[in-house]
């Protein structure tokens, strides 16, 4: 049923002129791919900068909870620009991304590099001022820092991933398992 | 020349930088130009929602 | 009298050397000779070494490695971005620029390092292809020059003394010039995939 409704979604989206336009401008496409993976640089970076640093890896001697704060903005900066340039990835080529496995694992990572940034800010925020000037944050904190770089890696590996067809409905047997994952329709004709 | 303040290692730093932001924007801007060369060469126009491949 | 210049000005003097060398090579087409020299590392580097075999074998392996390097380019740029964008007066401002170039620069050299051997893999696997790639020639020449920029040149000047001593200047135009010619590595590095 959901897969039916992303289906459906999918070839709306895939019979508007834009992404056809986007998807088939040689430019346009690559310049939005390229900005989608260079703002990584911004956003991740930030972000990694403050996980290296509650691990005690870079800026030991600057207060924990200064780095959190202030490299916050620029990381939430990138990270708008990677999510609007991501949508428009997403636009350019809906129905085959919908139904890639390795997108679908992404988006859930997603969700739980949300969570996990939420649980890690409002631990810290409950103690930072007890530990602000050590090297190395608590044990609580450091492994939401573990946690934050182990989720992104692998969001990074998944968008990778995401340009190999490997699992492709098109290329899969109906018995395969990889079908159900990626929510594959029985006799779907666009892919 | 204040000899404290522009020691070796300033003007080592000044001048390589613009050496190397000289050599960078030389480097974009053409790329720049000879993409729009590309574009008109291929529609006689700048037009980025199109692949100037596909003739 | 020279000697004594020389001594005095050994940064200048190298860089001098490196630039007339760029000039030389130029002039004397140095480049054109040696590059017909290179493609059969290249080749070697495809389809004899162990490292192209299992590029070429297992996508999955070099796509998992590929992502290696943009994680490894993330930090790098992290690192960049922070120390330069400090020295600029845009980032951290409260925070000595010193304590930050400090305390980047142990990420930076481990993530570089990671970085060009996740590349050295990653290239390896389409050796016969950035061969031909004037856009993998640049990317190499950037990188080449961000390192030399970072390690002799940026570096040195930034441990020597406490930076309100620096002309404020030089440290604007050093840091830009350390974000334009990483992002050239970046950028130049995308590219490499979509030609």
């Amino acid at each position: 049923m959901i897969n039916e409704l992303i289906y459906d979604f999918a070839i709306w989206l895939d019979d508007s002129a834009w992404s056809t336009l986007l998807h088939e401008s040689y430019y346009m496409y690559n310049w939005v791919e390229s900005i989608h993976v260079l703002t990584l640089v911004v956003c991740l970076g930030m972000l990694f900068m403050i996980d290296l640093r509650m691990l005690g890896y870079a800026l030991p001697n600057v207060p924990a909870s200064n780095i959190a704060r202030r490299l916050n903005m620029p990381m939430l900066i990138g990270f708008a620009i990677m999510f609007i340039t991501g949508i428009l990835l997403f636009y350019a080529v809906p129905v085959r991304t919908s139904q890639s496995v390795w997108f679908r694992v992404k988006m859930i990572l997603l969700v739980a590099c949300a969570v996990n940034a939420y649980l890690f800010h409002r631990r810290m925020n409950e103690s930072v001022s007890s530990w602000d000037h050590d090297t190395k944050a608590p044990d609580r904190i450091r492994f939401g820092a573990i946690f934050s770089l182990g989720f992104w890696s692998l969001v990074v590996i998944c968008g990778r991933l995401v340009a190999y067809d490997w699992f492709d409905c098109e290329y899969t047997d109906s018995d395969n398992f990889s079908q159900l994952l990626s929510g594959c329709i029985a006799g779907q004709e666009r892919f | 020349m204040n000899d404290s303040k522009w020691d070796d290692r300033t003007i080592a730093a000044a001048s390589s930088s613009v050496i190397i932001l000289g050599a960078l924007l030389y480097y974009w801007v053409g790329e720049g130009q000879s993409m729009l060369e590309l574009l008109e060469l291929a529609y006689g126009s700048v037009k980025f929602f199109n692949n100037p491949l596909v003739f | 009298m020279l000697s004594n210049l020389l001594s005095n000005y050994r940064t200048v003097a190298g860089l001098a050397f490196v630039v007339l060398a760029v000039v030389l090579v130029e002039f004397f087409e140095v480049r054109a000779s040696i590059y017909p020299s290179l493609l059969p590392f290249f080749e070697w580097l495809k389809y004899s070494s162990w490292i192209g075999y299992l590029g070429i074998t297992y996508g999955s392996v070099y796509a998992t490695i590929q992502a290696g390097h943009l994680i490894s380019m993330a930090i790098i740029g992290g690192t960049v971005l922070v120390t330069d964008l400090r020295l600029l007066g845009v980032l951290l401002k409260d925070i000595p620029s010193e304590t930050i170039t400090k305390g980047t620069h142990q990420c930076f050299k481990y993530s570089l390092m990671v970085a060009i051997a996740t590349g050295i893999f990653c290239a390896a696997g389409v050796a016969d292809k950035v061969y031909y790639m004037p856009v993998f020639w640049i990317k190499m020449l950037a990188l080449l020059t961000g390192s030399g920029f970072m390690f002799f040149i940026k570096q040195p000047l930034l441990n020597s003394r406490p930076h309100h001593e620096i002309d404020p200047w030089t440290l604007r135009i050093l840091a830009a010039a350390s974000i334009f010619i990483w992002f050239t590595v970046a950028a130049t590095g995308r590219w490499i995939g979509f030609s």
